[in-house]
């Protein structure tokens, strides 16, 4: 049965895009059939960090409002053979987005066998963004870790309760995991930044992942290519645990202690 | 979604609206419009169009400029619906405007009714509360900012976090078994005698019968790690912490 995740915060810049990206990767490559959708109508970013730009002809409005089908819109990724994109539209309006139209796609998207449809949330809470939480099974709340960025993720998480279709419906509630992205440990241990237990006191709901701040993310982003790709980073191996802690393994936390440089490290000036 | 069921177009029937009471001590509008200004701090959704009813009973309106001051209403956010005590003489230019005339027969008797009860309460806690309200509302997931709650005629109980932004609303009391981060208003139809109470005072406001209280420099020192209980002293919010001796 295919489930519908969708990727949001309420803030923008926290990384939403970026998560969308590597997550949806990091399914594809565990051989998962997974759709990546793009819904900030307008903006588009996605095929940026998808590094797929190039090859964009129709994109999300196209499909939904019939002006193409969804198999001349979907975007193959070049590195999985499992992963797909759904571009979004850069000329057109937002309000284009039809709620009948998005729910025409994803049930397209639904019969065309994919095991994972990832929607990628515009920042805000305006009509794209509740379009792309409207239909969503589960929800991956992405925030950094400072105060304006936990209260919204409240206000989002508010938004989901009473404005999903499982919450209209009556039905299960949709399921929520926290995901702290742009986290530095030094910062935390210095008291600039709060810690996770922090951003979970408020927000309490499970955490999926700690993405640790790292420079790694900003050039993957330059070369179109998910951050999960970089081997051996702390930000490909955190993604790594997020997939398989949303896939149900029990992992434990990693990249979440800051360790103080030893003598011999300064000494010798590693890194 | 919804059910297609066959529907009379038009459907009545009897429903209790909250509205605010604006009580006027002063007949000179530049005197209320300074007033409001002070209240509102100069933002005008601070009222975020809440229905009105302006009680004019301790006011001389012979010579009141109605449009006027509804016009000052409505710019600080308020939805005035009705006067409360018109003058007969008044009744037309009210209704005029759109308004309607509020009688309010008993109100002052309403208010004395109200305090002996509370006083009574007091004395003989439970017995009059459980006779005439209705089941309490009970929440079980945390409130969110955005999210609003309002337990009408009855006790509200939460058991998660209410957050910041969060606004839980009761006519009677508030039972909050984690942190209070929002608003809460307990006796919201004006019921002096509600109470609010939390695990954990980090609110942006409290109220109990219309009057409230915020925190902006800092929560009164209690005890740590206990219960909270903030109820009303006189025109005073108490806020004392409950100590499990007691």
């Amino acid at each position: 049965m295919a489930k519908i995740i969708v990727i949001t915060s309420g803030k923008g810049g926290v990384g939403k895009t970026t998560s969308s990206a590597s997550f949806a990767t990091g399914l594809a490559l565990r051989g998962h059939k997974t759709v990546v959708i793009d819904f900030d109508v307008g903006l588009r970013n996605l095929d940026l960090i998808m590094g797929c730009e190039r090859r964009v002809v129709y994109d999300l409005i196209n499909v939904v409002s019939g002006e193409a089908t969804l198999r001349q819109a979907l975007i193959k990724d070049k590195h999985c053979d499992n992963l797909f994109i759904l571009p979004a539209s850069q000329t057109r309006d937002k309000d284009a987005l039809a709620e009948e139209g998005v729910e025409r796609v994803l049930n397209e998207l639904i019969k065309m066998d994919f095991e994972y449809i990832i929607c990628d949330s515009p920042a805000g809470i305006e009509h794209g963004a509740i379009m792309a939480l409207t239909f969503a099974d589960e929800a991956i709340i992405v925030t950094n870790p400072e105060v304006s960025s936990v209260r919204d993720s409240d206000r989002i998480l508010g938004i989901i309760q009473a404005k999903s279709r499982r919450a209209l419906n009556g039905g299960e509630p949709v399921k929520e995991h926290l995901l702290i992205t742009r986290y530095s440990p030094k910062r935390v241990d210095a008291g600039e930044m709060l810690s996770h237990q922090d951003v979970q006191e408020i927000l309490r709901i499970p955490l999926v992942g700690i993405i640790p701040e790292s420079e790694a993310v900003l050039h993957a982003s330059n070369q179109g290519s998910p951050a999960i790709h970089i081997k051996g980073s702390e930000v490909s191996m955190a993604y790594e645990d997020v997939v398989g802690r949303f896939l149900g393994e029990e992992l434990p936390l990693r990249f979440m202690n800051y360790e103080k440089p030893s003598l011999i490290k300064r000494f010798f000036g590693a890194r | 979604m919804q059910p297609q069921s066959q529907r009379n177009p038009i459907e009545i029937k009897i429903s209790t609206v909250v509205a605010i009471a604006v009580i006027l001590h002063d007949a000179d509008l530049s005197v209320l419009a300074a007033a409001l200004k002070k209240l509102t701090a100069n933002s005008s959704d601070y009222y975020s169009e809440e229905c009105a009813v302006i009680d004019v009973a301790n006011i001389d309106c012979t010579a009141l400029d109605w449009p006027a001051l509804i016009a000052l209403f409505k710019s600080s956010g308020f939805h005035p619906v009705a006067i409360r005590h018109a003058p007969e003489e008044c009744e037309e230019q009210i209704a005029q405007l759109g308004l309607s005339i509020d009688l309010g027969t008993n109100a002052a008797k309403v208010a004395e009714v109200a305090t002996a009860a509370s006083v009574q309460s007091v004395v003989q806690p439970i017995k009059p509360v459980i006779t005439s309200s209705p089941p309490p509302v009970v929440i079980d997931v945390p409130l969110r900012g955005g999210q609003r709650i309002y337990a009408r005629g009855t006790d509200l109980i939460i058991t998660a976090v209410v957050n910041n932004g969060a606004e839980v609303i009761a006519d009677g009391n508030i039972h909050i078994f984690a942190p209070l981060r929002g608003r809460a208003l307990a006796g919201a139809s004006g019921n002096t005698a509600a109470r609010i109470f939390t695990m954990s005072l980090e609110a942006e406001l409290v109220s109990i019968a219309g009057i409230y209280r915020t925190f902006e420099n800092g929560y009164p020192s209690l005890t740590p790690h206990a219960p909270i209980q903030i109820k009303l002293d006189g025109d005073k919010i108490d806020v004392v912490s409950i100590q499990s001796s007691n």
